[in-house]
């Protein structure tokens, strides 16, 4: 797209070929024997002791889902529990040269990985810096369960922490790394650096890429990175991310220390199975999972297979691949291969795979073997290895029993407490302290400029409605919360498809490509998953981030990602983490099926979201604000029909200064008695005119609200209408059943039923696919539309014809076809 | 051998029958001809004759049950005989209740006082078939509004606030006192109030009595009877554009017929008694014969002229008002009239007369007489499809231009033309009162 770049014909159509460099497979042979010298004794003996804390903390679970009981003591632990016996050697290996600035992001299956970096990090933390996180995280709840009663060093004290938070978090304790909510599938612990596991497959493999951007972007330390399993190769989101995490404009067109590739290794942790479909052999074409980095980019992702059974060998490849990343030639793809004894889940039976095969990789056991090198090296004595199983056998059950004391691990005793944290509803000027990367001073941009002169009010003293082009339009109102946001808050980027250069398919962000450098304003591949899951880690590791779905009806090409991931990991992290995404999805028209639809319904189902959807220049500018300077994930929808309309409505104009508009609040826009407009979205204009023609014809006066906001809703304006006017018309462009509309009429009927003078009327879209704009009057809700539903269903109109049929009988038959 | 007593349908329509009296129980023993039950339909009351003599061997419903039309009602026979295998046995008896169960409820709540009684109280209407919005009834109860008079004007007659506007704003403005009681009460004021500007005080209510200390009345549930006289009366007011024109008939003619016939009947030379209103129903014969137009029915988009006439006469009976016709009455002599009037108004007061006269399209024209009562004008209800119907008033002297400056007081009868202005337009009614006036006048009647 940039001009910069010249796509030249003779150049692009000359022959030729695509040429592929060997992918290393397996190529690190060596031993401890090998490696004397490089470690330490007491570093060789970590590696073993982080190996068997995994194995013992998973047999444990795994007796406890099997039997009921570990070490005699019973225990019933209904939830999940994805366990990777037989992997150790890869999670030790991945996390073992990682720092506490390194993030790590996981699977379902990654209790391994949390305890192998946790062990880590303790590993490398001194003392203090360990006490100070142990008493600070939840004001010391977990600290003071495990440091009861207990003598020891700090880094003892450490391993105590981390087996019990992470036990604690998986049996839902209110003393867990995520106070409970996260469980097995999600559980994390951010000061070691262990980013959210995630309980999609593949569900990191594009966030933590947004990690990475953040890193890098917010000039960060640390590398990020994403395990997820062999089978999740497969799925959209995985490729998605790593297509964005390869992009050329890293490399060719971010400027400055911007320039070059993230920091991000996307590390397969290949125990050659997804559930119990076999990926090489059955699933997938790969044969080598490696050989995919080969189709990504020309430096085919500095892939290679690495022997996940031997730690040794895993090391080695991340020292190896930590240098290629500080020299921002990433991203990289590492195949770790590995296995797992233990079955998918405990409901798992194996038969998908033979008792030899399982036996045959036992035979070679990732902790045996390296014990063996050990006293082959003479690094350690059977012994040494004897008395770190009996020294984690104790840890391990010790931890046990206290995480199943309900005395001292109470679960959660006011589930209520959950309703308190489906968001955050902070109130951040900026995410960062840096100063913002800028190229030019507000006043100076075209744009601004451009807007100066325009009117920020639509009508003139004469109530003479100014020009379209005299007037402040919506479209200036969220580049002027935008703009603000640049020049306060250097964490904020933004980005989607055609939003540099082009200025955003819908011209919103006209004028912000020669104000903001690269890395604040880009173009993402048109692959909504990547958009909104590199947001999604991007704002959790602390960035304030703007992503743009260009329509509407793309939203189910994220629907993981808006659906399951954007909502949820506030509350899941027990409000460790923050969530300051303003996700602008625009609603379209005129383009038929699959680029016309208000799917607001969706997202408001979904529990954590805030959804808002403003109308108005004025209510644009103050919503964006309020949605910037939050902390809460905000899906705010716009309008492609009215991106040029004015302000109407708010007499002196739009500010030009800085106001927010809080969520949640509808806005009367016209007063009335007789009956109200609850109106969402667009249909705010339709159902004015509606109103005018009621009240010039049939003498009713309309009140007209525009709910504004969806999630949060206070229905207090709307109640207080109602028992004015008796009756009420929802209405908005959604198709009508399963609607938000519905839900705010059920609850207006519950909560207005006693002054109800008929009952509430829903007024949507049909429930077809969106016709050919030359169609759509038969399809959305129309002024004349208001008119028939009043007459039909609330109160007839003297000499009124309908020209819809609003009639229960065709109510009942329509709902009979499923129309 | 034992009968089943079924019971009867009377009238096509007739779908079910409400049991007034059960008049002989189970194990009475009965005379062919003994009635066993009287029971009602919306428009009349029926007597059952036992078919044989015998005794009850069976009843299956009592009194105040609403029966469906054909189901056994009881079973006759002799002591101790075996009835289980006739079809109407017990059997059956409790198939039947069954069947009826549905209509039996509401029936039941009817009869249970204690359950209505609440919702009264706040002036709520249980009994309108219409429904009402929430926020309608609760203006309702707050204004004290009864909506038992109220016709809704929302989607599928709902009544709604508009409605209830409209009734306030008709009806007096009321004191607070006068408001809680009648909110209370359930009660209304009558027309304008005694206070200032016409507000209606507590005193001015429909039921003045202790109307602050307590309950002093009795809510009657209205008869089938009641309902269908409301129904259609209001119905008529609501449907057609009526109008009346009064017209008084010099009655010197009538008088002296009607002298002639005490006198012949006194002297046993007539045994039909021929009363002025007989001889008035007689000239609305021949008048009808003149203006066909008024023998009409007014059916909205047609109207139906009738070949003969079929005099509706309204009377008054226990049970409530009752138009009754006579068919062909233009066929009848003057004797006929007369006899066929006194028939179809004494089968009225007893409650015998065949619903099929009693339906309003029965009759093509109505007379209704309270000249008796000493009503010197009043404007009656048409009976629709009718398109007139004329009320006879009391006679009282009036002076008169007898000719050559002499004037002297005569006898005029009140005639009262209620006609429906769609159907008849105001010239040709009035020229059809006056043929009845003429008619009266000049009335001779060769019987002497």
């Amino acid at each position: 797209m940039p001009k910069v770049q010249f796509i030249d014909p003779a150049d692009v159509r000359k022959p030729g070929f695509v040429e592929f460099q060997p992918i290393p497979v397996n190529q690190y042979q060596k031993t401890v024997k090998d490696e004397k010298g490089n470690f330490t004794n007491v570093e060789f003996k970590e590696i073993y002791h982080d190996m068997v804390l995994i194995r013992e903390f998973e047999t444990m679970i795994n007796l406890i889902k099997t039997k009921g009981e570990y070490n005699g003591t019973p225990y019933n632990h209904p939830g999940p529990a994805h366990l990777s016996i037989g992997q150790e050697s890869a999670a030790v290996g991945m996390a073992w040269t990682l720092t506490v600035d390194d993030y790590i992001f996981g699977s379902h299956r990654s209790h391994g990985e949390i305890l192998a970096k946790g062990m880590s990090a303790i590993h490398k933390l001194d003392d203090k810096q360990l006490t100070g996180i142990m008493e600070s995280f939840f004001e010391g709840a977990v600290l003071n369960v495990v440091k009861k009663d207990f003598i020891g060093t700090t880094k003892e004290l450490a391993r105590r922490f981390l087996v019990y938070g992470t036990l604690a978090e998986i049996f839902a304790r209110s003393t867990g790394f995520n106070r409970g909510l996260g469980g097995s599938m999600h559980a994390f612990f951010t000061p070691f650096g262990v980013y959210p596991n995630n309980a999609l497959v593949g569900g990191s493999g594009d966030i933590a890429v947004g990690a990475a951007l953040y890193k890098k972007v917010n000039r960060q330390k640390g590398l990020v990175v994403a395990n997820i399993g062999d089978a999740s190769m497969a799925c959209g989101p995985v490729w998605e991310g790593m297509n964005f995490a390869s992009m050329d404009q890293f490399h060719q067109l971010w400027e400055g220390d911007m320039k070059g590739g993230l920091p991000i290794i996307i590390n397969i942790m290949n125990n050659q199975y997804g559930m119990g479909g076999q990926t090489a052999g059955e699933t997938m074409g790969y044969d080598i999972a490696a050989r995919i980095g080969a189709g990504v980019n020309p430096e085919q992702m500095h892939a290679e297979r690495v022997d996940g059974y031997n730690p040794l060998a895993v090391i080695d490849a991340y020292k190896r691949k930590r240098v290629i990343l500080e020299e921002k030639r990433g991203p990289v793809l590492l195949d770790v291969l590995t296995y797992r004894y233990s079955g998918h889940s405990p409901s798992d039976a194996s038969s998908y795979r033979s008792k030899e095969e399982v036996e045959a990789w036992e035979a070679q056991d990732c902790i045996a073997s390296y014990g063996n090198q050990l006293i082959e090296a003479g690094e350690a004595t059977q012994t040494d290895l004897d008395a770190t199983w009996a020294d984690v056998k104790t840890l391990v059950y010790d931890m046990f029993l206290k995480s199943i004391d309900d005395a001292v691990s109470p679960r959660m005793t006011n589930a209520q407490i959950i309703g308190d944290m489906m968001f955050s509803n902070g109130s951040v000027d900026s995410f960062s302290t840096a100063k913002p990367d800028v190229l030019m001073s507000l006043e100076e941009n075209s744009r601004v400029k451009k807007i100066a002169s325009k009117e920020r009010f639509a009508f003139d003293a004469d109530g003479k409605p100014f020009s379209k082009m005299k007037q402040f339009q919506l479209r200036d109102g969220i580049f002027e919360a935008m703009m603000h946001r640049f020049y306060q808050d250097a964490s904020l980027i933004a980005y989607g498809e055609e939003n540099r250069d082009w200025g955003g398919a819908f011209a919103v962000y006209g004028g912000m490509t020669e104000a903001l450098p690269y890395h604040r304003l880009f173009n993402s591949p048109i692959a909504e998953a990547s958009i909104v899951g590199t947001a999604i880690g991007y704002a959790m590791c602390g960035g304030r981030v703007v992503p743009e779905i260009m329509y509407c009806d793309f939203l189910g090409r994220c629907g993981d990602e808006v659906f399951n991931q954007m909502p949820k990991w506030q509350s899941m992290s027990g409000n460790v983490l923050k969530m300051p995404i303003t996700l602008r999805v625009s609603v379209g028209s005129k383009y038929g099926a699959q680029h016309s639809q208000d799917w607001t319904s969706l997202v408001t189902q979904i529990p954590g979201l805030k959804v808002c959807f403003p109308v108005t220049p004025y209510d644009a500018k103050g919503l964006m604000n309020s949605a910037l300077q939050g902390t809460d994930p905000v899906v705010y929808f716009e309008s492609q029909r009215i991106y040029e309309i004015g302000e109407q409505f708010h007499t002196g104009g739009v500010p030009e200064g800085y106001y927010e508009i809080p969520f949640g609040e509808p806005d009367v826009k016209k007063e009335g008695k007789d009956i109200t407009f609850l109106t969402v979205g667009h249909t705010l204009y339709p159902a004015l005119k509606a109103a005018q023609e009621l009240e010039e014809k049939y003498g009713m006066s309309a009140e007209v609200i525009d709910a504004r906001s969806l999630v949060p809703f206070n229905y207090e304006k709307v109640i207080e209408s109602v028992k004015k006017t008796g009756k009420i018309i929802v209405a908005g462009d959604a198709c009508t059943r399963g609607s938000f509309l519905t839900d705010f009429a059920a609850n207006i009927s519950t909560l207005c039923f006693d002054y109800l003078d008929a009952p509430v009327c829903v007024l949507g879209s049909r429930n077809w696919i969106t016709p050919a704009y030359e169609l759509e009057e038969s399809f959305f809700p129309q002024v004349s539309w208001f008119l028939d539903m009043v007459h039909e269903r609330i109160q007839p109109l003297a000499g009124y014809v309908s020209g819809q049929n609003f009639t229960d009988a065709e109510f009942i038959r329509r709902s009979k076809l499923g129309v | 051998m034992a009968v089943v007593v079924i019971l009867p349908k009377q009238g096509q329509s007739v779908e079910s029958c409400i049991i007034t009296e059960i008049k002989k129980k189970k194990g009475d023993a009965v005379k062919k001809g003994d009635i066993l039950f009287t029971y009602e339909t919306d428009k009349a009351t029926f007597e059952e004759e036992s078919p044989a003599d015998g005794v009850v061997l069976e009843s299956f419903y009592k009194d105040g049950d609403e029966v469906p039309v054909l189901l056994n009602m009881m079973i006759i026979g002799q002591p101790g005989e075996d009835y289980t295998s006739l079809s109407g046995g017990e059997v059956s008896g409790k198939e039947q209740e069954v069947s009826i169960s549905k209509t039996e409820e509401p029936i039941k709540e009817e009869t249970v006082p204690v359950a209505v009684v609440p919702t009264q109280h706040s002036g709520l209407n249980t009994q309108n078939s219409s429904f009402i919005s929430p926020r309608a009834k609760s203006l309702a109860a707050k204004k004290a509004i009864d909506v038992n008079q109220i016709t809704g004007s929302g989607p599928k007659g709902r009544v709604i606030e508009k409605d209830i506007q409209a009734a306030l704003e008709s009806r007096p403005k009321m004191t607070p006192l006068a408001k809680q009681i009648a909110t209370q009460d359930n009660i209304q004021p009558q027309g304008a109030g005694s206070g200032l500007a016409g507000t209606a005080k507590s005193t001015d209510l429909l039921t003045p009595a202790n109307a602050v200390y307590g309950v002093d009345y009795e809510d009657k549930k209205l008869s089938n009877m009641r309902k269908l006289i409301a129904k259609a009366m209001h119905s008529s007011l609501q449907n057609s554009a009526q109008l009346t024109h009064h017209l008084g008939a010099d009655a010197r003619q009538i008088l002296a017929l009607r002298k002639k016939v005490k006198a012949a009947m006194d002297a046993g030379t007539l045994t039909t008694n021929i009363t002025l209103n007989d001889m008035v129903c007689f000239a609305v014969v021949k008048a009808l014969k003149k203006y066909p137009n008024a023998n009409s029915h007014f059916l909205g988009e047609s109207m139906r002229l009738f070949n003969k006439v079929h005099l509706g006469l309204a009377v008054d009976t226990d049970r409530g008002l009752m138009v009754p016709a006579v068919r062909n009455a233009d066929d009848l002599s003057i004797f006929g009239l007369a006899n066929q009037l006194k028939e179809v108004a004494n089968s009225c007061k007893k409650g015998a007369i065949s619903p099929e006269l009693l339906a309003a399209e029965a009759a093509t024209f109505t007379v209704s007489n309270l000249g008796a009562y000493g009503v010197e004008m009043f404007t009656p209800v048409i009976n629709l499809p009718q398109s007139a119907i004329l009320g006879v008033n009391t006679i009282v002297p009036r002076p008169k231009d007898l000719g050559d400056g002499v004037y002297a007081f005569v006898p005029y009868i009140g005639l009262s033309l209620t006609y429906d202005h769609r159907a008849l337009d105001g010239g040709e009614a009035t020229r059809f009162l006056k043929q009845i006036a003429v008619e009266i006048e000049t009335l001779e009647l060769d019987i002497f």
